[in-house]
């Protein structure tokens, strides 16, 4: 990628504004960022190699710990995938639960991905109020499942704990503060006329890039493409589920759609809790063999399993297939090129909201 | 002890300055700690300030079971940092590897094979009061009289 340069400037892999390791190599005309390129492979430890060969109690386990921000998703597609493998039925009690659980798990992320943006751009109040609500968040996860990151709260026929009725009222009354403070702080994004000036038309990604290069979850929705795996799941159709769409396709819009999914999450788990009737919360079954494709909705994007098992349940083979790999592609691809100034090259990138450990596993 | 000396732990006690590395963890111990910088726990009301600059850090957290990428780089972070210097593990994967330390992974734990490790913080991932707890119970240790115990 040698051309006409005036400077090769390396970002990280160790950089204050990122929070895992990941290297970009951009060329510079001046100010003028020309080309960039993502160097990864600083977080691979070989996740799906350990996988290989082992029950999926095992499995379930080293699944959880692909990724540390989005635990819950992972959690719920591979056990997800081990119920379509061996055709084990869900109580309807346990659905609900399992669609509040990840709601939660991504409005804490949505807040964390936010926050990171907020800082990146020196704005660090609202990153701090962020990372205060944050908290809120996941206060409510430990309440219902015991853990704040790594719950593993879903196994194969339904979930670990019950939600009782008064914290079912507590967790009514930390929506309500996330709610609140979510749309002042919306208010303020939305508005900030510094906010704007570093965030609107920076980072451009238009709707054809976005679905030549397959951008998903935030990053492809604030590009106008009303793409989410959440429309297709059972459960969330019975909710009502919308996918939030932006036709801005910069930075501002992507930030601003994951604060209209934080409050969208809210909403849906509102509508959980009204639906909820009393009732079991762990099915029966058992473990068969065979080989199954599922998809959920990470806060990320769609993340996709193949997994096959033998009888036993033993994982012969496993592939998984994130959503930070287009989006990365994306932003070292198609945001960070064309941007005026140095300072926007982090910013782009945190704001389609990298997880690298996702992407290396 | 000097006067010098009592100055120097005074202000030594309040200007913690800490840097994170990454080597290769899920996040999840990252996460926890920028738990610690947000107004709940507040790591700076203890005086203790997240650059992630090596060159300005006393203190290194280490999070991520080592993967290959950081077999020498590792090093190179911790001799960037000037003296007085301490190294913290956090997570059971700079300790032992957690559960990614298996026959088939990249990974090459633990830790201290690389760099001196002064306190061991284990969880998957531990709690953010967990970690301040750690950082300030053991940098005054560490930093106390410093110039005179290696004159």
């Amino acid at each position: 990628m040698k051309k006409t340069v005036d400077v090769a400037l390396p970002v990280g892999p160790m950089h204050p504004c990122w929070k895992e390791p990941v290297r970009l190599k951009c060329e510079m005309k001046g100010e003028h960022v020309l080309a960039c390129e993502v160097e990864l492979g600083y977080a691979k430890k070989g996740i799906e190699r350990i996988m290989r060969g082992r029950p999926w109690q095992e499995v379930m386990f080293l699944a959880e710990r692909i990724c540390g921000i989005c635990t819950v998703i992972h959690n719920y597609v591979f056990i997800e995938t081990v119920e379509e493998i061996s055709e084990i039925t869900v109580p309807e009690r346990a659905e609900y639960l399992r669609v509040i659980v990840n709601e939660l798990d991504r409005i804490q992320s949505h807040l964390l991905a936010n926050f990171s943006y907020c800082y990146t751009i020196e704005h660090e109040t609202l990153g701090m109020y962020l990372l205060s609500i944050r908290e809120t968040a996941l206060d409510q996860l430990e309440l219902i499942t015991g853990a704040r990151i790594t719950c593993a709260y879903m196994i194969p026929g339904g979930v670990r704990f019950d939600l009782s009725g008064e914290d079912a009222i507590t967790l009514q009354e930390g929506l309500s503060a996330i709610e609140t403070e979510t749309m002042r702080y919306r208010g303020m994004f939305e508005t900030g006329p510094m906010i704007g000036l570093r965030s609107k038309g920076v980072g451009i990604l238009t709707t054809e890039d976005a679905k030549i290069v397959g951008a998903v979850g935030p990053t492809g929705r604030a590009s106008n493409v009303p793409f989410d795996v959440r429309s297709g799941h059972p459960v969330y159709q019975r909710l009502g589920f919308e996918p939030v769409v932006y036709d801005t396709c910069d930075n501002w819009g992507r930030i601003m759609a994951r604060f209209d999914e934080v409050l969208q999450s809210c909403a849906l788990i509102r509508t959980c809790l009204l639906k909820m009737k009393p009732g079991s919360i762990r099915g029966g079954g058992a473990i068969k063999g065979g080989e199954a494709v599922h998809s959920g909705e990470a806060p990320r994007g769609e993340l996709r399993y193949y997994l096959k098992t033998d009888e036993h349940g033993r994982v012969i083979d496993i592939s998984i297939r994130t959503p930070s790999i287009p989006n990365i592609e994306a932003s070292g691809h198609y945001m960070i090129p064309g941007v005026s100034s140095a300072a926007d090259v982090t910013s782009s990138f945190i704001s389609c909201d990298p997880c690298v450990s996702c992407c290396e596993r | 002890m000097s006067l010098l000396q009592k100055i120097k732990n005074t202000v030594r006690s309040r200007s913690i300055h800490v840097c994170y590395v990454n080597t290769g963890s899920c996040n999840g111990c990252d996460i926890e700690i920028l738990a610690c910088l947000g107004p709940r726990y507040d790591l700076e009301q203890y005086g203790i300030y997240v650059h992630n600059n090596p060159r300005e850090a006393d203190v290194l957290l280490v999070t991520g079971p080592i993967c290959q990428q950081w077999d020498d780089k590792l090093k190179s972070i911790w001799d960037k940092m000037p003296e007085p210097k301490v190294a913290v593990a956090i997570g059971n994967c700079p300790i032992s590897g957690c559960l990614y330390d298996r026959e088939g992974s990249y990974v090459n734990p633990p830790a201290s094979k690389y760099i001196p490790i002064a306190a061991e913080i284990p969880g998957c991932p531990p709690c953010p009061r967990e970690i301040i707890g750690a950082i300030l119970s053991l940098a005054p240790e560490i930093f106390r009289d410093y110039e005179e115990k290696n004159k």
